[in-house]
């Protein structure tokens, strides 16, 4: 089913970035070729003030925005081209034209006319907004996904070995013993005193209380022990999926990343999340794991017998 | 209270847990620092082993998120958010949360921003997002580092337990904050 989701997220995405890039350049949404008006300001040598009424903005580009009344920005003067920093703040489709320019905050614009403070620019034609966007996501999010893995080496090390230490002193077996009656029942298939049980009871311990750093190669060396016992290499056994329905349902007793931004933006009560973050989790663990109970009974989730392989190349559409 | 005591207890959990592991692997006579180096060794291993599993599902991700497709969807989507009522601000958080931990983060803060922390939605928003994992990712490294493929049901269950969280977070704070 990852097969589906992937194809569904690269086409819809391209489909989607190319029909809104074809709509706005049939209405010419970024109103490319015509003349921009607005007041220039000089405050010194080639550096002063530009600024606009809202009024004329959303003539111009036919929308309404939610503005003060006048729209100014600092600029500089450079021969017959003026550049315009905008910001955050700056509205929508300026946002976008200073985006895709150069992908910088600034407005590079011709300047057409200028007498006295009235000036008339010409802003840089914007086209394939969206095309350009996923070109970006696609080189920018490749990058991060080597930038997380690599980021894990230390951390992940460091786990190993203690895991390591634990297995070998037999500590992993202790903790697998406490939890013994719950396990057997929400995984039947992993022999009660086998250390996948430990690993996947450290790594929940380790969601629990918040430890992100730990819980991920915690729950990578339970994945290691439970693709021991996997017969079928390269496909997921019934026990991993309810170990993973488990651990994307992310119950924790402290949701420590919304409390903090709850606290950066000045609630007075940041910690009111508690519980009912604490159910809504709790829902979707009880939910996952009988998601994955009940689903792994369903025929078209059986696994079929292929032979073991695990290159990709192999096909099998599930 | 609760909360200060559970606060206390994840600060210290790691370095107890290091402390009672590596003196009970001392009192069963195991060889500490080899043992250690031993399992060490495997970090590099594992993490250059997800590394193409966690590029296709990012860069499928990244796309999709780049592409705008995220605000059509929530378009088509409102009708039905608007039956369960859920306010249509935190559609796009019940969309984005399982495919990017950055980016329902950073959505979080920013409807928190605008309607206040102690809003309805406000509260709302940091449930859900407190209600849930960032499913994709987990699917990607956690079977990426066994070379897993065919996932099977694992998606499925991964979103009806999403769809249910989200959907809790919804109910929960609907009884308790209106």
């Amino acid at each position: 089913m990852l097969n589906y989701v992937w194809i569904g997220l690269v086409l819809i995405g391209v489909l989607a970035a190319a029909s809104t890039d074809i709509y706005d350049a049939s209405t010419n949404r970024y109103k490319n070729g015509e003349p921009f008006e607005l007041q220039y300001d000089s405050t010194g040598v080639g550096t002063g003030t530009i600024s606009y009424s809202r009024e004329y903005y959303d003539k111009f580009y036919g929308v309404q925005i939610d503005y003060p009344d006048t729209i100014s920005y600092r600029a500089a003067l450079a021969g017959n081209s003026i550049n315009i920093s905008t910001d955050e703040e700056s509205p929508e489709i300026w946002k976008t034209v200073a985006k895709t320019d150069d992908n910088s905050k600034q407005i590079t614009a011709k300047v057409l006319s200028r007498q006295g403070s009235e000036m008339t620019i010409l802003l840089p034609t914007t086209s394939l907004v969206k095309t350009k966007a996923v070109l970006d996501a696609v080189i920018s999010y490749s990058e991060l996904a080597v930038k997380i893995s690599l980021g894990l080496i230390g951390v992940m090390a460091f786990w190993l070995g203690i895991m390591k230490l634990a297995e070998d002193s037999g500590m992993i077996k202790i903790i697998a013993r406490i939890l013994k009656p719950v396990m057997v029942r929400v995984f039947p298939d992993i022999p009660p005193d086998h250390p996948a049980i430990g690993a996947m009871i450290m790594n929940m311990a380790a969601n629990m209380l918040g430890l992100n750093n730990a819980a991920t190669p915690l729950g990578l060396k339970a994945m290691e022990h439970l693709e021991s016992l996997n017969p079928h290499k390269g496909t997921a056994t019934n026990a991993m999926i309810t170990f993973l329905a488990i651990n994307t349902a992310g119950l924790t007793l402290i949701p420590a990343t919304a409390i903090a931004i709850r606290a950066a933006l000045g609630s007075k009560d940041p910690t009111i999340i508690l519980m009912t973050s604490f159910f809504g989790a709790g829902l979707a663990t009880i939910a996952g794991i009988a998601a994955a109970k009940i689903l792994q009974r369903l025929k078209i989730y059986r696994i079929k017998d292929q032979p073991d392989d695990s290159t990709p190349e192999s096909g099998g559409s599930n | 209270m609760i909360k200060d005591i559970l606060q206390a207890l994840s600060i210290v959990a790691i370095p107890l847990i290091i402390a009672a592991f590596v003196a009970y692997a001392a009192r069963k006579k195991v060889p500490v620092y080899e043992s250690f180096v031993a399992g060490a060794k495997g970090g590099f291993e594992v993490a250059v082993k997800i590394i193409p599993y966690l590029v296709a599902m990012l860069v499928a991700i990244g796309i999709f998120r780049a592409s705008g497709a995220m605000e059509i969807l929530v378009k088509l989507l409102s009708p039905i958010a608007n039956l369960i009522g859920m306010p249509p601000q935190v559609v796009p958080m019940a969309l984005l949360r399982p495919l990017t931990g950055s980016g329902s983060l950073g959505l979080m803060a920013d409807i928190m921003k605008k309607y206040g922390p102690d809003s309805f939605i406000g509260i709302l928003v940091s449930t859900m997002y407190g209600s849930s994992e960032t499913t994709f990712y987990v699917l990607a490294v956690y079977f990426g580092s066994v070379n897993i493929y065919r996932t099977r049901h694992a998606v499925a269950a991964g979103l009806i337990a999403d769809a249910v969280g989200m959907l809790g977070a919804l109910m929960i704070c609907r009884i308790l904050f209106g």
